[in-house]
């Protein structure tokens, strides 16, 4: 199928306004009458608040209130949880921290100077609890408990068996096992979240905040604040990135809310970035894997069998979803169908985890390419052979895999052929031997192949759990489309998507293409929740898929309008009539017929011009619900389809590794992604290249560190290492198109991209540079101490 | 992250910041560049009562370079020692060291002064300072007085100055024409401060062996460190890789700092002998190019 | 505090002069605000962008008598009798762009939005530094600015591609 917009690189329809340095955030907001709310942070991992003084604080000029944890356990509700209905959490720690940051008490003033002034004349009296930090000690039975209501420091545990592993195992001619620990990073935009909140018109409650999908679970905010959700508006500002962090990040809005509705004034609370670092919604996963895979001589894999220990910190927002996630893609490309999961949630003193890029499916990659690159070592089989001999072909497809899910389409020989052909590896590894041999330089080759689901829906979020208490299952997107008197397009997206994809070119594009008329004339507006039809917002990569299908909803309804306005105007039929470039025209004779313009006037003008029965103006909405979604079995033996979209790639990292300092650096970087049919080719590179590239911080440079005290290591951004232009390789890029059977257009998702992927072939090429030392990069991020601990080791047992 | 109030003085003389510091001791901080000032008040990590800015006093921006000595004042910037010709003449190690701290945005603003004054081990111009033997000229109302840059550094962020002193400018020896420099710095990123960073000074005879070497390392302890069981170990030696290598080793017993987030002590002292034997490396072979290019 | 620093130093706002943007601004500020605040709060100049206020992220840098600062790093009152340029200087109309924002959309060299101000303004402190620069020593050069979105590479080509344009049809300097 070749698309007359769709498919072609664009200038985006975001950029004039960013690059003149008005992007409309959340700090750039003022409303008269304004205040700033600072927190106080826990300096303590785990202790009983016994009282908080804020007599000092309240008679400095300029402050206006304090509140405490014990205000919002008075005045609110608990905020949205997906996790046990026993372990609850407020905007403010409410009787006891939890984890160093958290939010213990909240200060309203003139300004933020002042607001900070305030926060350091509280005083708070805390009596200690020993902290917990080491998941594994957290579930012993006598470990001090963080949530005593729930009664024990497991938040979740479940083992999920599909197929029979030991039966699989017990065929195997090679088990491979290793411990994987994949350490805390976080999406770490270079904004922050916050929000600003007004007492408004009829006793509305507005929230401006930068947390973008709040049209769908507007209500969760106001059950929170206890207020009727028809007297919450959220009004949702572009946002200066995400990566997840701002994904439902409910604590910022709802603590500006209550301390709105407290003082009757607008609050602005944005989170510096200590705040952020060490008390966000959304640090990523903290993960420690006991895995096996099983092989056949041959290489082929016969079963996989995962023991993993999730370090949620101290809250559980999103109860396990990011295990369903893992499930969604939990065989990867591969046809392997016996898998065992246990899974182990662990609540500790640290920050709760969130939303990153992956949602826990990037580290189930993660583990299945480590354990499939040390099957390949020991079977002797070069990485690329090795995924080729058990890829799904392409024949196959749709493909349920084993727990539910299904695969759509996809080409995955295609696509690392693809990979191959933008790469000579066999003159790489010729190159290696040399440099190996005479300069005594270590390169490294790293490949993987992993999948890359795309277009979530929302079951994943619930079904590991026995009993729901929420088992909803809708997800929907919506679009309306305007055609104005004048013929001039309006988009209205329906949630405020922008976090630095490209929600307005995508709509424009997909516009232009329904209507031939050019992408850039279309104006994209966002609606706030209280005007918003469904609408679900990025996140899980899905929105472009989704929000097409919502365009190309209306934009039907729209033409079939259009249609039968110029039919009854021509004494036509309306079968007899095209829409060709902005234009209604009779089919064979194309001379006669009436531009969009033209229908226009008549559809808001000319009423007594109209077929009977047809009412005034052209503006159509539709709501486009997730294309393939399926319940879970009742019984779990099946969870159901619910990530059906599925992309591929490959990467092949090369790099070189100073085995003296540790110091890795790139000498080349192949990304190559199948998304399904792409909408804009250089937005969706810039995807891939910013992903991989957080992937590679992920994998060599970022961590959210805590000691064994429980205190934060990672306080600012000399600790929080994110790579800069300098430690981002250079990345070539390749694209495979196998269009999606189940979307509008066979459009799949991309937005999770180059972190889907990176952390695999970065850490199989530092293997590969340092294989004669017995390298295996087994804990992430692998920091150059353990490289050199490694060759070290390694040349000694050389002797 | 706010800055806590303080009085702001922005004194146009050096007297007058003399007088301010001297009236406010302990309770002031001078801000020169604040590239390490500034996020340290902003995350109220220290609270002046006063603030004494010196960026008006005219008299410290000044770069002078004599037969036998570079000073370089108070209110100098960072780039300049990039950028101004007679520091890389006279002190060529400094441009090269100077490349690697922060970024060139940080460089425009932070001084060379602010920061031995703030005293990071980690930091290049600590480490140039101890390599270069440089001296620190402070001034207060009793006078100047000049205090030796190995004494200077006495604990991490901790420096000789005593509170009602002002820094006011830091006095390089000129290096000689035939000596050869080399500085090497391994920081996770680009920018970022050393796990470990070496500075060497070397002079060779007409048989190439060394007649003297000077090393200064950095990231290693709580102060920068001088090198001086390494350079005992060269001096008359040929610099051969092997002579290089085995008084590299020298370092380890200097490398006191423990473990952090980004390395370990084990790994520290590893990384100490590798910086060493680089930059001494480097200063050798940049000392071969100078007599070549005689 | 004695009586004369008192009278010369004791009060908490002053008055400063700033040239912003080639216009002379003055207004009176806390001594203790930042130069970042001072231009988004009073000046409502947003396009200079805090993300991390402590100096690592870059966002918020201007051109500071002509030289790229950090200005989270610098005091409103240290700006007084000083030139101060943002993103503004290049052009502030979205319709009318100058070369180097027209480069960043030609080469998409920005995502979500919010380094670009800082990145567009070093960008044409490397141009007019006047000297061709490999690619590599562009991402050297923009080190100091964090971008959690584009992975650089279309920042670089944006660069390389302003660059290109304005200092005329020289040859080379990628690599």
């Amino acid at each position: 199928m070749t698309y007359t917009y769709i498919g072609k690189d664009r200038r985006r329809i975001e950029d004039p306004r960013l690059l003149v340095g008005r992007g409309g955030y959340i700090a750039d907001l003022r409303l008269p009458g304004m205040l700033h709310a600072a927190i106080l942070r826990s300096p303590v991992p785990h202790a009983w608040i016994r009282s908080i003084d804020a007599t000092e604080a309240l008679k400095l000029p300029g402050v206006v209130a304090v509140f405490t944890g014990e205000d919002c356990k008075e005045k609110i509700n608990p905020c949205m949880s997906f996790g046990p209905a026993t372990i609850t959490q407020y905007p403010m720690a409410v009787d006891k921290v939890r984890y160093v940051g958290e939010a213990v008490a909240a200060v309203v003033a003139e300004s933020r100077y002042l607001a900070e002034d305030g926060v350091d004349l509280l005083e708070v009296d805390y009596e200690e609890l020993p902290p917990v930090t080491d998941p594994m000690a957290a579930m012993e039975p006598d470990c001090v408990l963080l949530h005593e209501e729930h009664g024990s420091n497991i938040g979740y545990e479940r083992t999920f068996e599909f197929g029979d592993v030991n039966a699989a195992f017990a065929g195997a001619d090679l088990i491979v096992e290793d411990t994987l620990r994949w350490g805390r990073s976080a999406g770490m935009p270079m904004e922050t979240t916050g929000a600003v909140a007004q007492p408004g018109f009829n006793g509305v409650l507005e929230i401006y905040c930068n947390s973008l999908n709040f049209s769908y679970f507007v209500f969760l905010i106001a059950a929170t604040l206890r207020i009727p959700s028809n007297k919450l508006t959220l009004k949702p500002v572009p946002a200066g990135g995400s990566f997840g962090s701002k994904l439902a990040a409910h604590k910022v809005p709802a603590l500006a809310g209550f301390l709105a509705l407290q003082v009757g004034r607008p609050v602005s609370y944005i989170e510096d970035r200590i705040d952020h670092l060490m008390n966000s919604d959304h640090h990523g996963c903290d993960r420690t894997y006991e895995a096996r895979m099983g092989f056949r001589a041959d290489g082929t894999i016969v079963g996989l069998d995962i023991d993993v220990v999730d370090d949620y910190g101290a809250y559980m927002q999103f109860g396990v979803g990011h295990h369903g996630n893992a499930f969604s893609q939990v065989v990867g490309p591969y046809r392997f169908r016996d898998v065992k999961y246990r899974l182990r949630a662990v609540v500790t003193n640290k920050c709760q985890q969130g939303a990153y890029r992956g949602f826990g499916s990037e580290v189930h990659n993660w583990v299945l390419e480590r354990l499939v690159d040390q099957g390949a070592t020991r079977l002797g089989l070069a990485p690329e052979e090795i995924r080729r001999r058990n890829f799904i072909q392409p024949d196959q497809f749709p493909y349920k895999i084993p727990g539910g899910n299904l695969y759509d389409s996809g080409d995955y020989p295609a696509v690392l052929d693809k990979a191959l052909s933008m790469i000579d590896l066999d003159s790489w590894r010729a190159e290696k031997k040399r440099l190996r041999e005479e300069e005594g330089r270590h390169i490294g080759i790293g490949l993987a192949t992993t999948q890359e689901r795309s277009v979530f829906s929302a079951t994943e979020f619930w079904f590991l759990v026995e009993k729901p208490a929420f088992p909803l299952t809708s997800s929907p997107e919506s679009a309306t489309v305007t055609i104005d008197p004048t013929g001039q397009f309006q988009l209205l997206l329906h949630c405020q998507s922008m976090w630095g994809n490209s929600p307005e070119t995508v709509g424009a594009t997909v516009l232009a293409e329904e209507f031939g008329i050019p992408p850039e004339s279309v104006n994209v507006r966002y609606a706030d929740s209280a005007h918003a039809l469904p609408g679900t917002g990025p996140g899980g990569s899905r929105y472009t898929a989704m929000v097409a299908g919502a365009i190309r909803g209306a934009s039907r309804k729209l033409q079939k309008k259009l249609l039968h306005i110029a039919a009854h105007r021509l004494e036509l039929a309306p079968e007899d009539l095209e829409l060709v470039d902005a234009r209604v025209q009779v089919r064979g004779a194309p001379e006669t017929g009436l531009t969009i313009a033209e229908l226009a006037g008549t559809a808001y003008f000319f009423a007594l011009s109209l077929p009977e029965g047809m009412t005034s103006g052209l503006e159509e909405s539709y709501t486009y619900d997730h294309p393939y979604t399926t319940p879970p079995a009742p019984d779990g033996s099946d969870l159901g389809v619910f990530y059906p979209i599925m992309g591929h790639a490959c990467h092949i990292a090369v790099l070189e590794v100073d085995p003296d300092t540790g110091m890795p650096s790139f000498l080349d970087y192949v990304a190559v992604h199948d998304a399904g049919t792409i909408v804009n080719p250089r937005s969706l590179g810039g995807h891939v290249t910013g992903g991989a590239t957080q992937g590679i911080g992920t994998t060599l440079y970022e961590e959210l560190a805590y000691d064994e005290d429980g205190q934060f290591q990672s306080l600012t951004f000399r600790d929080y290492l994110i790579p800069t232009a300098s430690e981002a390789p250079v990345f070539r890029i390749g694209h495979v198109q196998t269009p999606s059977p189940f979307t509008e257009y066979g459009i799949k998702g991309g937005g999770e991209g180059g972190r889907m992927v990176a952390p695999a072939a970065v850490s199989a090429a530092i293997d590969d540079a340092l294989r004669e030392y017995g390298m295996r990069v087994r804990r992430l991020p692998v920091k150059p101490a353990t490289i050199v601990a490694t060759v070290q080791a390694g040349r000694a047992a050389e002797g | 992250m706010k800055p806590p109030p303080f009085t702001y003085c922005d004194p146009e003389s050096v007297d007058e910041a003399v007088g301010l510091k001297s009236e406010y001791g302990a309770d002031s901080l001078v801000l020169a560049g604040g590239q390490s000032l500034l996020p340290l008040l902003n995350m109220r990590l220290v609270r002046p009562e006063a603030l004494i800015d010196i960026n008006k006093i005219g008299d410290l921006q000044k770069i002078e370079g004599r037969s036998d000595i570079l000073e370089v004042g108070a209110g100098v910037r960072q780039y300049e020692l990039e950028d101004h010709a007679l520091v890389g003449e006279l002190v060529p190690l400094l441009p090269e060291a100077a490349g690697y701290i922060g970024h060139i945005e940080t460089r425009h603003r932070g001084t060379v002064c602010g920061s031995l004054a703030h005293a990071d081990p980690a930091a290049e111009l600590p480490c140039t300072a101890v390599t270069l033997d440089a001296t620190v000229v402070a001034r207060s109302p009793s006078g100047t007085r000049t205090i030796e840059a190995q004494h200077f550094f006495q604990g991490r962020m901790a420096t000789a100055l005593e509170p009602e002193e002002v820094l006011v400018a830091v006095r390089y020896p000129v290096t000689p024409q035939a000596a050869g420099h080399g500085f090497v710095e391994v920081a996770r990123r680009v920018g970022d401060l050393a796990l470990a960073g070496a500075a060497a000074v070397v002079n060779l005879d007409e048989n190439g062996h060394f007649t003297s070497v000077s090393v200064g390392v950095s990231g290693i302890s709580d102060t920068p460190v001088r090198a001086r069981a390494v350079e005992n170990a060269l001096i008359g030696e040929a610099p051969t890789e092997e002579n290089i290598t085995r008084a590299a080793d020298e370092i380890v017993p200097s490398v006191t700092a423990g473990d952090d987030i980004h390395a370990t002590r084990a790994y520290r002292r590893h990384l100490a002998t590798v910086v060493v034997r680089r930059a001494i490396t480097a200063a050798v072979a940049s000392a071969h190019e100078r007599s070549d290019g005689k | 505090m004695t009586t004369s620093t008192a009278a010369k130093y004791g009060t908490a706002r002053r008055a400063v002069t700033v040239r912003v943007n080639g216009r002379h601004v003055t207004r009176e500020v806390s001594t203790r605000t930042t130069l970042a605040d001072f231009l988004r709060d009073e000046l409502d100049l947003v396009s200079v962008h805090v993300g991390c206020e402590h100096g690592e992220c870059g966002c918020c840098t201007v051109l500071f008598d002509g030289l790229s600062v950090r200005s989270c790093l610098m005091l409103a009152v240290q700006a007084d009798g000083h030139a101060v340029e943002t993103v503004e200087s290049l052009s502030a109309n979205p319709a009318e762009l100058h070369p180097i924002q027209e480069a960043f959309a030609e080469e998409q060299g920005l995502q979500c939005g919010f380094c670009t101000p800082a990145m567009l303004l070093r960008t044409k402190e490397i141009i007019d530094a006047g000297r061709e620069m490999t690619d590599a020593e562009v991402r050297h050069e923009i080190s100091g600015i964090l971008c959690r979105c584009t992975g650089y590479q279309n920042i670089v080509n944006a660069v390389q591609s302003a660059g290109a344009k304005l200092r005329g049809p020289t040859a080379g300097g990628r690599d």
